[in-house]
């Protein structure tokens, strides 16, 4: 076999990934960063094998995904009922679209203060800003979702004879599956963020106040190791919302 | 002869940007029990308009629609919609039997006889076999085949139809018009259908009406008396048949 052939059996995120740390081991050995206190590609890997043996790295990363899980979920629960209402009229909509777009675009952190005061730099306080960051955004996206039904789908429900109820649940709900899928898509990435920055700057537990104690005792290898397990993270969440969404929209895919 | 549908000097009226838009003007028609009445007329006229009056899916200006001697607020019970717009009117995220389904909640079956019912109207349109399928999984005369298999399977006292076949292909068109005017036999039922083919008017119909100008207004009332059954081959090969096309033909286009 030649060494092509192999090659192309490998899928290509291996090797962006065996890439991209190559290009982080030189620049961080021979490179430009050869002076500074950024560890090797390698130094990091060697601390996040052995972190991954230690328990506590498993709470860490059970804090934080504890925090972004319940944050996301509960703002879920409120923002789909909460836009569906809000979608349903067209006052509604006009109304609050722009308090939500004023609430959407304020960055958690500059709520953190008095977050801290009211629960102190704890669990709640991380899942009180996962569902602040993303409940807004979530529910106009509903909403957006629950108006973009087609008419003629609508009209049709109602020449049969369907009340209103139905006409939510059967029409304007899965019409709206799309939009709100991409809200989520969105909403469990910040969800992760916002929970690592929650312990970052607020001092909650998990992954984020992980980060912070690090760096400040200057185990650089280990705050890039768990800036490495964060990606991971990431792309596992991210990989999870996009299959479950292919099988609960099916009706998309083309 | 009684009267199914009864339309009492209707005017509709649009309130638009530049003053209000004048659609419907004093339309006056009854439709007997158990006839095929199609709506002709140039695009744009108001066809759509007035069938969306008589469905009871927005009230008229002025005027009154009555089905079976009662006035309607809204859309009456034993109404069976197909639009021509297939592929917005089924849902793709049910199967075509849940689509069905759907619309005979309300009847109270029972599991048996839903699944009865679902079964022979799916039959009834040549589609047995495919409950189970999504609608996208359906070529595009599939798909109207099982909108018009939802609208019997509610067993409906009247059928409105907006130009159910004008995006199939010829075959598939010739063998749906022939299917409407079997159920319409079986079950009696009434059917209003609008239609930009006279060809296709002047073969399934009772009565032509021909809307004309702006606003619109009943221009003609044609009675089609070409013997039922009729059939694609004979029909349409029959004199009377090219005499009465050209004469509608002629009312939509206002040259006479
Ligand atoms: N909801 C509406 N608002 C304003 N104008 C409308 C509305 N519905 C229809 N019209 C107007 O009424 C006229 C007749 O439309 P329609 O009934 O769809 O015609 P047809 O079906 O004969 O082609 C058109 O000029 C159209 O723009
Ligand atoms: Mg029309």
């Amino acid at each position: 076999m030649h060494s092509v052939d192999v090659l192309r059996r490998v899928p290509p995120w291996i090797i962006s990934t065996l890439v991209a740390l190559l290009v982080w081991q030189l620049v961080a050995t021979v490179g430009p960063a050869a002076e500074s206190s950024i560890p090797t590609a390698s130094e990091a890997v060697l601390a996040l094998v052995r972190m991954l043996g230690e328990g506590a790295t498993w709470l860490a990363v059970w804090e934080t995904i504890q925090m972004a899980g319940l944050g996301f979920i509960i703002a879920v629960l409120i923002a789909i009922p909460v836009g569906v209402l809000i979608g349903l009229s067209s006052f509604a909509f006009r109304s609050t679209k722009f308090t939500f777009d004023f609430f959407k675009v304020i960055p958690p952190i500059v709520i953190i203060p008095i977050t801290i005061l009211v629960f102190g730099p704890s669990l709640q306080m991380g899942i009180f800003l996962v569902v602040f960051a993303i409940v807004f955004a979530l529910a106009i996206q509903t909403a957006y979702g629950v108006r973009d039904v087609d008419p003629v789908l609508l009209e049709t429900m109602r020449c049969y004879r369907q009340g209103v109820l139905r006409q939510i649940w059967y029409a304007r709900l899965p019409s709206a599956g799309p939009f709100i899928a991409v809200g989520i898509r969105i909403a469990a990435a910040a969800a992760l963020i916002v929970a690592v920055v929650a312990g970052l700057i607020g001092g909650a537990p998990g992954l984020g106040r992980e980060l912070l104690l690090t760096q400040a005792g200057g185990q650089s290898d280990q705050t890039f190791a768990i800036v490495l397990l964060l990606g991971i993270l990431g792309v596992l969440v991210s990989r999870g919302i996009g299959w479950a969404q292919r099988r609960v929209i099916f009706w998309t895919a083309s | 002869m009684t009267i199914e549908i009864s339309i009492r000097n209707v005017c509709m009226e649009f309130p638009g940007a530049d003053g209000v838009k004048h659609v419907l003007d004093n339309i006056s028609y009854d439709v007997q029990e158990h006839h095929f009445v199609s709506i002709v007329g140039p695009s744009g006229v108001g066809k759509t308009t007035l069938l969306r009056l008589l469905t009871g899916l927005m009230p008229p200006t002025s005027g009154e629609i009555h089905v079976s001697g009662q006035r309607i607020s809204g859309p009456p019970k034993g109404l069976a919609v197909v639009l021509q717009d297939y592929t917005r009117s089924l849902m793709p995220w049910l199967t075509v039997e849940k689509n069905i389904a759907l619309t005979l909640r309300k009847q109270k079956l029972g599991r048996a006889n839903m699944r009865e019912r679902i079964e022979s109207s799916l039959e009834e349109v040549g589609l047995a076999g495919t409950g189970k399928s999504y609608p996208w999984q359906l070529s595009g005369g599939m798909q109207q085949r099982a909108s018009i298999a939802r609208a019997l399977a509610t067993r409906p006292d009247i059928l409105v139809m907006d130009e159910p076949f004008a995006s199939v292909d010829a075959q598939t068109r010739f063998d749906l018009e022939d299917l409407v005017l079997k159920v319409r036999d079986d079950f009696g039922i009434t059917t209003v259908m609008v239609t930009h083919d006279i060809d296709e008017a002047v073969y399934l119909s009772d009565e032509i009406v021909v809307l004309h100008g702006k606003p619109a207004q009943v221009r003609d009332v044609v009675t089609v008396d070409i013997p039922f059954p009729r059939s694609q081959m004979a029909t349409r090969n029959n004199p009377h048949f090219a005499e009465l096309r050209t004469h509608v033909y002629a009312m939509v286009r206002g040259l006479e």
